[in-house]
């Protein structure tokens, strides 16, 4: 066997151990929607077999790495892991940033009486095509057809947490950014400092995000809040997650640097993550411009 | 016209990040190497867009959530 061309990995049992957390978490999930007793037990034990696997998987693939167990065909296989993982987050975002145009820019206008006018406004009995990025404290106006409707009587700002979120995520491009560089030039001590302040500045974008959301959410606006309160909340708090994620993983590169499994010219570990940071960052500056701005 | 400007931005920082995902795809010292320049890219254009946003909206340029769609609410 050619061990350049080929490797062959041992059985495993994670695989399974995972499937079976998985499906618990899930089963779990339905069962405590539906309002049965054991339903959260279910999801406890299914998350805490979850993470179980997670540690004993991705540490076995840790030790063997730095065991140097792996040949280049292992490494273009994590390269090529990677980028499947990326095209599916990269799908995932651009099915609700589609969700977010067709609605804001297609289907309530028409709603509205747009294009054709086959729809109007009094489609039902208090509809008003508005995209209501808002808060329906007030109830106050009626349309010319006398349908009475609620006005929206504040506007979700742009400029205020939402501004500060994103110049918190911009600096933790750059500081990750500076940490990268010190890899590639073998400091190890500047990478530590500078991974501390990205995941700091990560986990201040998150205190502040809960923060914005309960000032939405005291101002009205609510995941039922029709199509823009849905398509909010999916929005960023797909994100949210997505940055506790990138929190999380930063974190153990963070550790991993720390024991010293990088070199200068080795750390697949690290570049993934930072690019995953980088893509993060780059749908929230997405999120910035057309949830918040346009 | 800031809006057009605004959108090349984005276009630039998608491009940079994709040329950066190739970089990590390739690997190597040279893949490697095109990833972190990439990246670099990425981050500096963001910066600018970001400036370009404030700007734009401190002089009244473009105006945040400005858009109510419904024209018919009598007055």
């Amino acid at each position: 066997m050619n061990e350049k061309e080929y490797y062959i990995p041992d059985g495993t049992y994670w695989p399974i151990i995972g499937s079976i957390g998985i499906s618990i978490l899930l089963i779990g999930f339905a069962n405590q929607m539906h309002g049965v007793s054991w339903g959260s037990s279910a999801m406890v034990l299914g998350f805490a077999i979850t993470v179980f696997m997670l540690f004993g998987w991705l540490g076995q693939v840790v030790n063997e790495s730095v065991n140097g167990q792996y040949n280049q065909q292992v490494d273009r296989s994590f390269r090529w892991g990677m980028s499947w993982f990326i095209f599916s987050e990269v799908m995932f975002f651009a099915a609700f940033f589609g969700a977010l145009f067709y609605a804001r820019m297609l289907s309530v206008p028409w709603l509205g009486g747009a294009d054709n006018n086959i729809f109007t406004p009094d489609l039902w009995n208090g509809f008003s095509a508005t995209w209501q990025q808002v808060a329906f404290t007030t109830p106050g106006t009626t349309l010319q057809s006398g349908t009475a409707i609620s006005i929206p009587t504040k506007l979700v700002e742009a400029t205020g947490l939402p501004a500060l979120n994103t110049i918190l995520l911009l600096l933790s491009g750059v500081t990750l950014t500076l940490a990268h560089h010190a890899l590639r030039s073998d400091k190890r001590n500047q990478v530590i400092g500078w991974l501390v302040a990205t995941v700091a500045l990560g986990v201040a974008f998150l205190g502040f995000q809960v923060m914005e959301y309960g000032h939405a959410y005291a101002d009205g606006l609510k995941l039922t809040s029709g199509i823009y309160g849905s398509t909010f909340y999916m929005l960023t708090g797909f994100h949210g997650f997505h940055v506790t994620l990138g929190v999380i993983m930063l974190t153990v590169i963070l550790f991993r640097v720390q024991k010293g499994h990088f070199s200068a010219n080795n750390h697949f570990a690290f570049e993934g993550v930072a690019w995953y940071w980088h893509f993060v960052d780059v749908v929230w500056l997405g999120l910035f411009v057309f949830v918040y701005w346009v | 016209m800031s809006s057009v400007i605004i959108i090349v931005i984005i276009v630039g920082i998608l491009l940079a990040l994709g040329s950066g995902l190739l970089g990590l795809m390739r690997g190597g010292p040279e893949g490697s190497e095109k990833m972190f320049r990439s990246l670099v890219v990425r981050v500096a254009l963001s910066l600018f867009l970001f400036g370009i946003l404030m700007l734009s909206g401190y002089m009244g340029w473009i105006e945040p959530n400005a858009v109510i769609m419904d024209a018919t609410i009598a007055k």
